[in-house]
């Protein structure tokens, strides 16, 4: 200081020259100087110098500033010092001062400056970067100038500011650090920047979110001691409204963290408390502010309805409606709490019902609601509050026809409760007090009570009023109508215009869309002429919303018209229209309501705020009303009477063509009656049907697997009767071997019958030589001989005869077995061919078919049975023929032997012959005759072997 | 609703793969087949139950598009978990994994359990990504590998609830450092660690909140 007061000296020409030389000097200091102390004291004089002299400074040292923050990093002093002079030539806040200083720079000038030093400074993302590298700089005189700095910047250039934080790496993170700093300034400056971050940048909001935000604040909010915390609590607040707002991903992450539970605490403000600092104040009217956010009629339906639901669980609602009725809350505080309640109950029925069995804690206790419409028609209230109320009513009536029928029940004549005051009869009062305020309010709460719900609009109609002693009770309806056109005869406080928009838009709410209301609004004779005359005439620009108005409801009354009333059919009204006002006229009269000016701005949203009472005219509901019926009616209007004519005959061909149609639909009703029988038929049908076909392919199948069982059957029959053929084919080589066998036989037998030749030629010779023997007595003993030789021959033949008899046998019952196997076979080839005929017709057939396939079994069982029994007979008849060949040997051995003994027989012959021979020639030596023919009659052979029997004989003679 | 802990998670991968739908498939249980393209980052919640601990997983879903990328960085850092989603249709996603797994390593915290998601498993037909791809590159980087599908569901719930059983295996191990939140774990308010720093008089904070 001392250094730059000795340079200020130095320059004593004025102070503005002197302080640009100055900050010139210092500024080349700051660039040139080796020094760290040379260069730390020249930007502490900077900024001494940054207040005074801030166009100065900010336009000839910034950029060294700049640079200082990135060559001097590691001094935390001369950082500081440099962050703080950016932060007095950037920050606009404390301009004021600067303002009586510099006599030719205005407030727009100074404005300007600020946001013209945050360009330069910005032009370079990298030196946000920079400052945001700095805040990482625990010191607190780095961090803070920094924090303080940054949130300038902020203010100054939202936007760019806010977009080069985003990108840059962590930047909302380390941003976010700043909440945990232990040096409450920093986290108390933390918040402000936070603030400025988050405005209007969903991106960074989310992220705030995301680093645990939600969490921090609310305990930041609980230690500072909630509502009764200080300036820090409202800024917490502040910032996650900021978080909050119209950032539906925030607010879902609000709820699903269960922040909404940790705002119950912020309630319980109770009765006994202390009283109420203008921050309490402002601290509980930003926690309402955040109820709202999360329950706010702009949000999604469904995020709502989760919202307010988990707002009736934890208590929440519960708390807030401790408070509508506690005694010494501040009126600002009363009236938000009334607007929260209205959004936590709006559209939720059970909210709504909840609401609904609140009371006062007076004595007796009241409803809440009738309590609240006491102050709604109360003109000692004040205005925000009273449109609060009226907001809360309306809420409560939103979508909840149950309410509807409880608030207009009240008025009825069947239900009425003389001994206490009831919502109905306040709102009856409000209608038809002497304050314009109230009339307004009372009509819309009412139409509110009508909203949507035909059953209500005609219980209304029977509600009747009593008035002044002596005359008969006038209807509701009737007692509107006649304000309305009274209107001018009772002094009133406020707008007379007020009331009667307020009493319009209840009639016209009424009416709409309730042929019978219309009706019962005709049936008053003064009513038409009354809407005729105030839209036909000329009035001034303050009736012409009246005028809108009237048009509209007359329009209701044309457009819901059932024509019932003879006087009053649409024709007639649209007449009515043409003659006295005109159809353009009239038209234009209706467009006065949607041209006014406060029309769109209550169009926008559904809570009744106005600047000021005399604004209080149009009702959100009722704008969405006249958007609908505007169209509708200037349709309806501009059609003439014969258009109407026309269209009333369309109208009736219309009908007819509906009798026709109507005709033509009982004629389809009845045919689609039998079209269904029909189809019942079909589908029964068809189901019958299917199971034919069921059943068929089932047969089919089983057809299939029959006849596949035949065709095994079949095949296996073939096999048998091959192997049969191959039984018969054994056989026939049995056949073979027999007939084989029989040749021997036969051979046998032929050699038999030659060697019995032969034997009959021995046996004759034998005889004749016995004969001759006998004639002699030596040949005596070999005829004995040779009778014993004949006996076994004998025997030999019997032997013979028997064998062959037996073959005969053999070879009969072969042919026998032949015969059968054949009959075997052929038998059910026959039924075979037969069934094969039969096939075509088999599926009518099939039971015949069984029990031909069963006597097929059989048959071919017993078929197979036989063929055992044949087979068997051929085992035996093969052992037999064994047998018979084991004979047969023996007989051939027993031939054999019958043969030697032949032989030796022949031999004996032979020697016998020799023996005769020689006896012979001895008898011719004796001398004695012997006849010789038999000699030679005899083969050579015959000869030898006579002599040959003849020497054996001989020999046996010996 | 009371939860043992809270685990904060993030979805990330290219754009189109299927993020938004997996998250609604495993928040609302529903599919929507035309989505609009995700802005920033959105948030869902959903309360599960590992190892009989009630278990609140926040998660965020962020744009898979490159103009977001900046805004989505930010939150690997505060992130416990994070499903790479790819789609096994188009092969240049599966080709992006690396930057993304770059990115991810870069600006988290070491601990962060990373799952790898090859979704539209229900598009066998027009799949370019062979599943041994996927697990060949989730083993090489040592990450749990999934295939899903946000239209079918199939595997959506695993694919959630086996991340959120790693980072539980690790909390068991004393890995994560719980107490500090910068690593998107909490502990539920039903242990009883930190009561007695806030306990003015403000008692019983959660005395009210049954339920959400």
């Amino acid at each position: 200081m001392n250094f730059f007061r000795g340079v200020m000296g130095g320059q004593a020409a004025g102070p503005q020259p002197s302080g640009a030389e100055t900050i010139q000097k210092l500024c080349d200091r700051v660039a040139s100087s080796t020094l760290l102390e040379d260069r730390r004291d020249a930007v502490r004089a900077l900024k001494s110098l940054s207040k005074k002299y801030r166009m100065e400074v900010g336009t000839q040292a910034m950029d060294h500033l700049i640079n200082i923050l990135q060559t001097d990093r590691s001094d935390s002093e001369i950082i500081g010092y440099a962050l703080d002079t950016l932060y007095n030539i950037i920050c606009s806040d404390e301009e004021e001062e600067q303002d009586e200083s510099e006599d030719e720079n205005t407030q727009k000038q100074v404005d300007d400056l600020g946001a013209q030093f945050t360009d330069h400074f910005i032009q370079d993302p990298e030196h946000l970067t920079l400052l945001l590298t700095l805040l990482e700089e625990f010191d607190f005189h780095v961090r803070w100038p920094g924090v303080k700095l940054l949130t300038a910047l902020l203010k100054n250039q939202g936007p760019q500011v806010q977009g080069v934080i985003l990108v840059s790496p962590m930047g909302v993170s380390r941003l976010m650090d700043l909440l945990a700093d232990s040096r409450e300034v920093i986290r108390n400056d933390g918040l402000l920047l936070l603030q400025q971050l988050t405005k209007s940048n969903a991106a960074i909001q989310k992220i705030v979110a995301f680093e645990n935000a939600f969490e921090r604040l609310l305990d930041i909010i609980t230690e500072e001691g909630s509502s009764d915390g200080g300036i820090v609590v409202e800024d917490c607040l502040l910032l996650l409204l900021n978080l909050l707002k119209n950032n539906s991903s925030n607010q879902n992450f609000f709820k699903e963290g269960s922040y909404i539970q940790r705002m119950k605490p912020w309630f319980e403000v109770g009765d006994d408390n202390s009283g109420w600092s203008a921050q309490k104040v402002t601290n509980l009217h930003l926690m309402l502010q955040l109820v709202r956010v999360m329950v706010s009629p702009v949000n999604s339906p469904g995020a709502t309805a989760s919202c307010q639901k988990s707002m009736y669980q934890c208590g929440l609602l519960q708390q807030l409606c401790t408070i509508l009725m506690a005694t010494g809350v501040p009126a600002d505080i009363l009236t938000e709490t009334i607007n929260t309640v209205s959004e936590v109950i709006r559209g939720s029925q059970v909210n709504q019902d909840y609401f609904a069995s609140v009371n006062a804690p007076s004595n007796p206790p009241r409803p809440a609601i009738v309590v609240l419409l006491m102050s709604m028609v109360n003109e000692r209230q004040p205005f925000v509050l009273r449109c609060a109320v009226l907001y809360c009513f309306q809420c409560f009536l939103y979508k909840n026809q149950k309410g509807q029928g409880e608030i207009v029940a009240t008025l009825l004549p069947s239900t009425i409760d003389a001994n206490s005051i009831s919502a109905g009869q306040l709102l009856c009062g409000g209608l038809f007090s002497a304050d314009s305020l109230s009339n307004w309010c009372a009509a819309v709460a009412l139409a509110h009570a009508l909203q949507d719900n035909l059953t209500q609009k005609e219980q209304l109609l029977r509600v009747q009023l009593a008035t002044s002693l002596g005359k008969p009770p006038v209807s509701l309806l009737q007692q509107c109508t006649n304000i309305l056109s009274q209107g001018d005869k009772i002094v009133r406080r406020g707008s007379k215009v007020q009331t009667r928009v307020g009493l319009l838009m209840l009639l016209c709410t009424w009416i709409s869309n309730c042929p019978i209301a219309v009706t019962h609004f005709l049936h008053n004779q003064e009513n038409v002429p009354f809407l005729t005359a105030q839209i036909s005439e000329n009035l001034g620009e303050d009736e012409r919303l009246v005028q809108g108005l009237c048009a509209l409801l007359l329009g209701i009354c044309i457009y819901y018209n059932d024509n019932s009333l003879e006087n009053y059919t649409k024709e007639k009204l649209k007449q009515l229209i043409e003659k006295r006002i005109g159809k353009e006229n009239f038209v234009e009269k209706l467009g006065f309501i949607t041209k006014h000016e406060l029309y769109s701005r209550a169009a926008q949203k559904p809570q009744p705020i106005f600047p000021s009472p005399e604004e209080m005219l149009f009702d959100h509901e009722f704008t969405k009303l006249v958007k609908e019926l505007e169209g509708m009616i200037t349709k309806a209007v501009h059609k003439s009477s014969e258009e109407e004519k026309k269209e009333e005959e369309v109208k009736k061909t219309l009908e007819q063509h509906d009798n026709i149609v109507t005709q033509y639909k009982e004629l389809i009703r009845e045919q689609d009656a039998q079209i269904q029988e029909l189809k019942e038929q079909l589908s029964s049908m068809t189901s019958q049907n299917e199971q034919m076909q069921a059943t068929m392919t089932q047969q089919l199948s089983q057809i299939q697997q029959h006849k596949d069982q035949y065709n095994i059957l079949k095949l296996k029959l073939g096999k048998e009767n091959q192997n049969q053929g191959e039984g018969s084919q054994v056989n026939g080589m049995q056949t073979e071997e027999l007939t084989q066998l029989r040749e021997d036989v036969e051979e046998l037998r032929k050699q038999n019958a030659l060697l019995q030749t032969q034997l009959d030629d021995k046996d004759a010779l034998i005889n004749k030589l016995r004969s001759e023997a006998s004639q002699t007595a030596e040949g005596s003993a070999g005829r004995s001989d040779s009778a014993q030789l004949l006996e076994e021959l004998e025997a030999l033949r019997c032997q013979l005869q028997s064998q062959s008899a037996e073959l005969n046998q053999v070879k009969m019952e072969r042919q026998e077995l032949l015969r059968r196997a054949e009959a075997g076979s052929s038998n059910p080839e026959n039924d075979g061919s037969m069934d094969g005929a039969k096939m075509a017709e088999l599926e009518s057939r099939l039971t015949t078919q069984l029990t031909e396939m069963g006597r097929l079994k059989a048959e071919a069982k017993s078929s197979t049975e036989s063929r055992a029994e044949l087979e068997q007979q051929l085992a035996s008849s093969t052992s037999t023929v064994a047998i018979l060949q084991t004979e047969k040997a023996k007989l051939q051995t027993a031939v054999q032997e019958s043969k030697k003994e032949q032989d030796d027989l022949l031999i004996l012959l032979s020697d016998q012959d020799q023996k005769i021979f020689s006896l012979k020639q001895r008898l011719k030596d004796l001398g004695e005759s012997v006849e010789d023919e038999d000699e030679d009659d005899l083969d050579a052979k015959d000869q030898m072997d006579d002599d040959e029997e003849e020497e054996d004989d001989d020999e046996e003679e010996d | 609703m009371a939860y043992a802990y809270l685990f904060k998670y993030i979805i990330i991968g290219d754009t189109g793969v299927g993020k938004s739908c997996l998250l609604l498939q495993f928040t609302d249980k529903r599919f929507q087949p035309v989505h609009d393209l995700t802005i920033g980052v959105e948030f869902g919640a959903r309360m599960i139950t590992i190892d009989g601990k009630q278990i609140k997983l926040q998660i965020w879903d962020t744009a898979g598009q490159e103009s977001f990328r900046s805004i989505t960085r930010s939150y690997y850092r505060g992130a416990a978990g994070a499903l790479l989603v790819y789609d096994i249709t188009r092969r240049d996603t599966f080709n992006h994994l690396t930057t993304w797994l770059e990115d991810a390593r870069q600006h988290s915290n070491s601990n962060m359990v990373i799952m790898l998601i090859g979704n539209k498993s229900d598009l066998e037909s027009r799949r370019e990504v062979k599943k041994e791809e996927g697990e060949a590159f989730a083993r090489e980087h040592g990450l749990i590998f999934m295939e899903t599908s946000a239209k079918t569901a199939s595997n959506v719930e695993e694919a959630f609830i086996n991340t959120a059983k790693e980072i539980y295996e690790k909390i068991q191990e004393g890995v994560f450092d719980i107490n500090n939140e910068a690593n998107g774990i909490k502990i539920g308010p039903q242990h009883p660690t930190t009561n007695s720093t806030l306990s003015g008089s403000q008692g019983g904070q959660h005395a009210g909140g049954g339920c959400c």
